[in-house]
């Protein structure tokens, strides 16, 4: 399969023009389809669907049943069944389709051994050239989004996901929009501990916050949405970690966050950081944006 | 002697205990204003203390208020024990090694140009010209050993605090520099513990291969085993035992276990404090005020007694080699500065910044005075190195700050 990269680069990471559907003939094929429809809806996208694995007539009548089901017509996607290692072939249809968001059912949690060695979903998280949406609780009738929650660490690629998040929250009829600012405080316990009083050390912790916080605030004047608000909160604990504890405890319906920096291995499973704290313990539904910068 | 710890005993224990941390800690303020240190403080008043000056001038109350001999010396000997283990274990908790996986290509070179090329030069230094270094000659390979350690050992807190005055943490050049500082920290301690581990069994080629084995056995099941046990009991302790103490209790208690497990097995206490801190440390369920406890707690009560003892144990004045001083200055900025701005140069960073990490890196702080006390303690070093180590970590640490801000773009 031969994929022109030039068309990917530097594509906006929104509008959502493309999604694919990675099928799998499992209980949840029809929630995961009807969300999918629904999103296709809103968004006036194109549908692809796809399986990894032999085409046989079983397969075939399943699908068309989940998709007569859910409402998806025959014209309304482009069915497509390809053989081969499903993660390679996944991520190579979406380059060559040229896929703006991917989506994926995916469980809450994986057993330790299938995290490590790296589950389906997940791999293609971490590898994805494209958005990736991941369904934690896909259901027939999806209830609508209400808590939008974004994090908002310090990297270029966050101006992106957050205008993504916008975009994404006008076509769901969301208003408001949580931006996380995770603020680590290893540093500062292992720097202010011998060295400073207690007004130099609420000082520096005070514009520690105050220099994330304005950075974010210069983002949201970016984003120029008249219908949604931007609302920026605090809070103290390890990036990926904080953010997704906090989607947990507002029981977010969604958490946005950046696609990864660079190709996370198995050190990075085993010394946990950024997106493979959220990975490792999914909060809610997750949507990794890829702003293919 | 009967070694019943009298009454007398413990007066004069209190006593020691008390001077040392009132007077540190005014010395260490003082010295805060004309922005040096906290350690110097430290360490000043230990000379201050110590046979340097009040043994000179007032032999008589030296000798009661520090006895060279019983229950009391051998009850502060304990304490400044137990204090570097769990300064160790702070600096575990300092490592953070997934700063060091979440940084590029700038802070991998940096991190192992920083550790090879100061090591490389400081063994090659000692084994290429040993006429300038005091040493029992079977410790040859030791020596050199442990002289490339003390060049490439780093001191993040240190150089987190320049960083954070210079309001460059966050930035390429300070998570590189921090990131290449957890490095150098990491692989520093686990060679130390080695050497340590090989004192006393010079020629058994056998020592070797079980320090080997047993240092990376043990803390390969720390850090993959042990941390995950801890990160999932962690959320249990701190919301079901008394808070911050059950938290503060397990952490501490845990540290010494790990230390006790380590130093019968023949590796150094330190080791198992230092892994054990890193297993700790690591956890993001671990609250922020537990953290800043165990920092506040180690640093300003263990720490204090630590390097003032060290005052204590050595006459500054008579043990200062201006020529090994010399040295082992040159020989400690050089390596570090070629070391560390080689690999960010190569990382893709410009000529300036490159420097400016340098120098970041080149501050070695309470790390390398913690490495020369052990190497001291162990006969591994004579005081005269012991002295060398400590003005090179002073000054290192002081000019690092300066040259860094002159540099960087």
């Amino acid at each position: 399969m031969k994929f022109d990269l030039s068309k990917l680069k530097k594509r906006p990471s929104h509008p959502f023009e493309s999604i694919a559907v990675a099928v799998a003939f499992s209980p949840r094929l029809e929630s995961v389809l009807s969300e999918a429809k629904r999103i296709k809806d809103l968004l006036g996208s194109s549908l692809l669907l796809v399986h990894i694995g032999e085409k046989t007539k079983k397969k075939e009548s399943l699908l068309e049943k989940a998709m007569a089901t859910v409402g998806i017509k025959e014209s309304d996607a482009t069915i497509l069944w390809e053989p081969g290692s499903p993660v390679n072939t996944i991520l190579g249809l979406c380059k060559y389709h040229i896929i703006d968001l991917l989506i994926l059912g995916a469980l809450e949690k994986e057993n330790i051994l299938k995290f490590y060695l790296g589950s389906f979903a997940r791999t293609i998280s971490r590898k994805a050239k494209c958005s990736v949406l991941l369904l934690t609780h896909p259901s027939i009738a999806p209830s609508k989004v209400k808590k939008i929650i974004v994090s908002g660490v310090d990297s270029p690629k966050t101006a992106h996901t957050l205008s993504t998040s916008v975009y994404l929250a006008e076509k769901l009829g969301v208003k408001d929009i949580t931006l996380v600012n995770e603020v680590e405080s290893d540093v500062m316990a292992m720097t202010m501990a011998d060295s400073s009083t207690a007004p130099e050390a609420s000082k520096m912790k005070k514009e520690m916050v105050q220099q994330e916080e304005s950075k974010l605030q210069g983002l949201i004047k970016n984003c120029k949405s008249t219908s949604v608000n931007i609302e920026i909160k605090t809070i103290k604990g390890k990036s990926g970690y904080a953010a997704g504890k906090y989607a947990r405890d507002r029981k977010a319906d969604l958490l946005v966050i950046n696609s990864p920096d660079k190709h996370m291995g198995i050190l990075d499973r085993i010394f946990t950081h950024d997106i493979e704290y959220i990975l490792a313990d999914l909060p809610c539904d997750v949507l990794i944006v890829h702003s293919r910068i | 002697m009967s070694l019943k710890f009298s009454h007398n005993d413990l007066f004069t224990l209190l006593l020691a205990i008390g001077v040392m941390l009132i007077l540190a800690r005014l010395v260490s303020e003082l010295g805060k204003k004309f922005k040096l240190p906290i350690v110097m403080g430290e360490l000043i008043v230990g000379i201050l203390l110590g046979p340097t000056i009040l043994g000179w001038f007032c032999p008589e109350v030296f000798a009661a208020l520090f006895p060279k001999a019983g229950p009391a010396k051998i009850a502060l000997d304990g304490i400044t024990s137990m204090a570097v283990i769990m300064l160790l274990f702070v600096a575990g908790m300092e490592v953070q090694l997934q700063i060091v996986l979440k940084q590029g290509k700038a802070a991998i070179y940096t991190s192992l140009t920083s550790m090879i090329i100061p090591f490389t030069l400081g063994f090659c230094t000692v084994w290429f010209v040993p006429q300038w270094f005091h040493y029992e000659e079977k410790y040859r390979f030791v020596y050199a050993l442990f002289f490339g350690t003390a060049m490439a050992i780093s001191a993040i807190p240190v150089i987190a605090k320049i960083l954070m005055d210079l309001n460059i943490y966050k930035t390429k050049v300070g998570m590189t520099v921090i990131a290449a500082a957890i490095f150098d920290d990491l692989t520093g301690w686990l060679l130390f513990s080695f050497i340590l581990s090989l004192m006393g069994k010079e020629g058994e080629i056998t020592s070797v291969g079980y320090s080997v084995g047993m240092i990376l056995g043990f803390g390969l099941f720390m850090l993959l085993i042990g941390r995950r046990i801890i990160d999932r009991a962690l959320p249990w302790v701190q919301s079901k035992l008394s808070w911050p103490g059950g938290v503060l209790s397990l952490s501490l208690g845990l540290c010494f276990l790990c230390a006790a497990f380590t130093e019968s097995i023949g590796l150094h206490a330190i080791l198992g404090a230092f892994i054990m801190g890193i297993a700790f440390g690591d956890s993001a369920h671990l609250h922020e005020k537990a953290r800043e406890i165990i920092h506040q707690f180690v640093t300003n009560v263990f720490a204090p007694l630590f390097f003032v003892s060290l005052g204590l144990k050595v006459n500054f004045i008579q043990n200062f080699d201006p020529w090994l001083v010399t040295i082992v200055l040159f020989l400690a900025v050089i390596c570090k500065l070629v070391g560390a701005s080689l690999g960010a140069y190569l990382g893709g960073m410009s000529k300036r910044n490159s420097i400016a990490v340098g120098f970041g890196l080149n501050a070695r702080g309470a790390m390398e005075i913690i490495l020369g006390t052990l190497a001291l303690d162990a006969g591994l070093i004579d005081e005269k190195m012991f002295v060398a180590l400590v003005v090179m970590a002073l000054v290192t640490s002081l000019m690092s700050g300066p040259l860094m801000k002159r540099f960087i773009e």
